[in-house]
């Protein structure tokens, strides 16, 4: 009884409107608000924003008339997509070197990790991790110079290697079935130490008592890093796997126009580039509309699959982004 | 004037353009622009969208046809008729320049600048030649070339596995007019892709039996180590042309017609003291008949001025007014020769310079200088095509003199579309071209086996692709322009 009575006294309490709690909120935790309210206002500016003029895709866009002004064609830009004869080849193009940035750069930066966070001497540790962000902050164009620099058929130690080797130089950088490879392993050597740290600071966080325990039970640290440190960042190593997807048409443009020639490209060819050659490189008037409604055909698919990938993560492992 | 940033540098190191603003009284205010003239283009873009376009732009002629009717440029047609009769005479005196600046209805909504009209030229290293044994007279048809890069590569690449005779930049497959197979055409017919540049430039009709051979020649160029193999694969930059031109690496090239003059003035003679580039006679059929080398338009439709449509009819008087000056015949000796007694003698109406023109050309960026490269854009003006070619170095000058005949020049002309057809075109060149492009090469390097069955196939994707089509929208456009 005094059970029951506790609960009436509980549901007896009148609960406040929605808008009443919103302004406690507010007024509680103004300041966060006031902190938030400059990155909201980029969020809105930068990203929303611009998103609304994807509108253009159902448009024969004119600067000169803008967005409210231009002709409607509906689907139009859609269909001359589907008609494109080129538009297959690009796309299978893309979905290759996207499938491969995924299948192979993504679990580096794991590998990476788990074995990083192995290093007992906390200097080398910092170092290893502080070497492996730098190329982050290098420029495509650099990167690429140095990739030429290196495969250079005359004067490129790959090929000065392969030629006291007794083997015959290759011009690395024209052959379109090397184009993929060297993309991959440009992407590896820029973006795994960074992702390396989302890891590394998700490892951070395991609880140290689990380790201790494992010790007791015998565990060598090969088990305690399979058994005890991959499943506890999976949630981290899930997040960003349904981001990669989520960016799986979201080729490296600048790279890919540095390494882009006419050796590679059957390969090199991804929507990206053809949209860049319609809409920025355009030789009579750039048609803006059919670029956009090529990427928005691009984004609606990735979205399905970050829809995919999120529905199997969460039945697989119960871990999902949303 | 919003204008890319490197024409604005060009004209503040002009002597004769301030003479220029001072004769007219008038000043022009230039608002520089993205160096890469593909974003200039793009900037427009954003500046009519954002309704920040200044009094006047240089933009291309896609877009003023377009922008135009709809609101954003002027017509100038009635205000050139009122205020430029210099420009109007030279309007009714040019029907090809009055084809391509006007619209169905007569209207003008931007002005096309005039641009000399020349072709490559061969380039190769004297002392090369003399030390190999060639005489570069006896070099008169493809077979005769091939044998001297064969006795090049015999002679120089024997100690140096670097060294290929024939070198460039850009794009290797430039040699279809040698063939007799460069992109043209005419009231009746359009082969090749032609627009985009490409009436010289990456020009070639691969549906041309000489396209074949042309491939066929050059894949032997390329399997002997007679062509240098990264041009051919389009990973060798411009640098590494000039290094291997400087260094000895290589021997011939087939570019810019002054670019043997460039080597002399940056590092050739420097680096070896024999060196010395000349310029060979240019490659005839095999029966030893001259062929017409692909050269560049009168008019470039990429450099177009264009005025604000808000802009009030003073304002376009005063702008038409100065480009008017460039028309009448003192400013027109003003901007090719420059002001006589300072750049130029007269002698019984026969102009020539007095002074230097490496001299001049060597002044230091941003210092004022006499120059009269009418290939660059600086303003919007007619241009005198032997004034162009005497403001040369000696070397340059006695090539195009010896060269640039009525015999070896074809003609080629600017191609103006309508809304739907510019789309068309532009997303089928988007595809088509760099895929030709490289379906070529590939033929060359041996990626593909160069079979008449193979390239059969391949011109049937190309076909696919859209060749065929835009060959007829180059076609519908040339006829619009030029007539049936």
């Amino acid at each position: 009884m005094p059970k029951r009575k506790a609960q009436t006294a509980v549901s007896a309490v009148p609960k406040a409107s929605l808008g009443a709690r919103i302004k406690k909120d507010i007024i509680k935790n103004h300041q966060l608000y006031l902190l938030m309210i400059p990155g909201f206002l980029l969020l809105i500016l930068f990203k929303i924003g611009p998103v609304g003029a994807m509108v253009i895709a159902f448009e024969d866009f004119s600067a000169a008339k803008g967005v409210f002004g231009s002709t409607w064609v509906w689907l139009e830009n859609f269909k001359r997509i589907l008609q494109d004869p080129y538009i297959w080849k690009i796309t299978k193009n893309t979905i290759i070197l996207a499938f491969l940035s995924v299948v192979v750069v993504f679990p580096i930066p794991i590998i990476f990790s788990l074995f990083l966070n192995e290093v007992r001497t906390k200097w080398v540790r910092n170092t290893v991790q502080s070497l492996s962000f730098l190329p982050y902050f290098i420029s495509a164009a650099v990167m690429v110079s140095i990739m030429y620099t290196l495969l250079s058929p005359t004067s490129g130690l790959i090929n000065i290697i392969i030629t006291k080797l007794g083997g015959t130089t290759t011009n690395f950088m024209a052959k379109p079935e090397w184009f993929r490879p060297f993309y991959v392993i440009l992407e590896i050597w820029q973006t795994f130490g960074y992702s390396a740290i989302i890891y590394i600071a998700a490892m951070m966080n395991i609880d140290p008592t689990l380790y201790e325990a494992a010790e007791l039970d015998g565990a060598n640290r090969w088990t305690k890093m399979w058994r005890i440190t991959l499943p506890c960042i999976s949630t981290s190593v899930i997040t960003m796997l349904i981001i990669s997807v989520g960016n799986i048409f979201s080729v490296n443009l600048d790279r890919i126009l540095l390494m882009y020639n006419t050796g590679t490209y059957a390969t090199a060819d991804v929507i990206q580039t053809y949209v860049y050659r319609i809409a920025f490189q355009s030789t009579g008037f750039p048609d803006y509309s059919y670029g956009t409604a090529v990427n928005v055909l691009k984004s609606i698919i990735a979205f399905v699959l970050v829809f995919i990938v999120n529905k199997i993560a969460d039945k697989v492992s119960d871990a999902r982004l949303f | 004037m919003f204008m890319r940033s490197t024409y604005v540098d060009w004209i503040k190191e002009l002597k004769w353009y301030d003479v220029a603003e001072e004769r007219t009284g008038i000043h022009v205010d230039y608002i520089s622009g993205p160096e890469e003239a593909a974003d200039v283009y793009s900037e427009v873009d954003q500046r009519v969208i954002s309704g920040d376009l200044p009094d006047a732009v240089m933009t291309k002629l896609a877009q003023t046809n377009v922008y135009g009717p709809q609101g954003v440029f002027a017509d100038l047609a009635p205000y050139i008729e009122k205020y430029a009769p210099n420009l109007q005479k030279y309007i009714d005196d040019n029907p090809d320049y009055k084809a391509l600046v006007s619209d169905a209805d007569g209207h003008i909504y931007g002005l096309c600048k005039g641009t000399p009209i020349f072709a490559d030229l061969i380039g190769y290293r004297v002392d090369h030649f003399k030390a190999a044994g060639i005489d570069p007279d006896s070099i008169v048809t493809v077979d005769d070339f091939t044998k001297a890069l064969e006795t090049l590569k015999a002679y120089y690449g024997k100690d140096n596995p670097n060294y290929y005779p024939l070198t460039g930049r850009d794009t290797a497959i430039r040699f279809a007019s040698w063939f007799g197979a460069a992109s043209n055409i005419s009231s009746t017919e359009s082969n090749g892709i032609y627009i985009s540049g490409h009436y010289k430039d990456g020009s070639i009709d691969i549906m041309n039996d000489g396209a074949y051979k042309m491939a066929e020649t050059m894949k032997k160029w390329y399997d002997e180590g007679l062509i240098q193999p990264e041009w051919v694969a389009g990973t060798f930059s411009e640098a590494d042309w000039e290094a291997a031109m400087l260094n000895g690496n290589g021997s011939v090239f087939y570019d810019y017609y002054n670019r043997p003059e460039w080597f002399m003035e940056n590092g050739g003679p420097d680096n070896d003291p024999n060196y010395q580039m000349g310029v060979l006679n240019f490659i005839k059929d095999d029966n030893g008949n001259p062929q017409k080398m692909p050269v560049s338009t009168k008019y470039n439709d990429e450099c177009v001025t264009a005025v604000n449509a808000n802009c009030s009819e003073d304002k376009i008087k005063t702008i038409l007014t100065f480009i008017d000056y460039f028309y009448s015949e003192e400013g027109e000796i003003l901007a090719n020769y420059g002001v006589e007694g300072e750049s130029f003698k007269d002698t019984n109406g026969d102009k020539e310079f007095i002074v230097d023109y490496q001299a001049e050309e060597a002044t230091p960026a941003g210092e004022k200088r006499w120059s009269f490269l009418s290939d660059r854009f600086t303003v919007c003006k007619p241009v005198d095509n032997e004034a162009f070619f005497k403001w040369n170095a000696p070397l340059i000058a006695e090539a195009t003199g010896r060269l640039f005949t009525d015999e070896n020049l074809g003609t080629s002309y600017v191609l103006k579309f309508t809304d739907d057809q510019s789309k068309e075109v532009t997303n089928l060149l988007a595809s088509v071209f760099d895929a030709q492009m490289s379906g070529i090469a590939q033929f060359i390097d041996g990626a593909r086996e160069l079979t008449p069955d193979n390239w059969a196939a391949f011109q049937q994707e190309m076909n696919d692709m859209g060749l065929s089509r835009i060959e007829e929208i180059q076609l519908a456009a040339y006829q619009a322009m030029y007539g049936a």
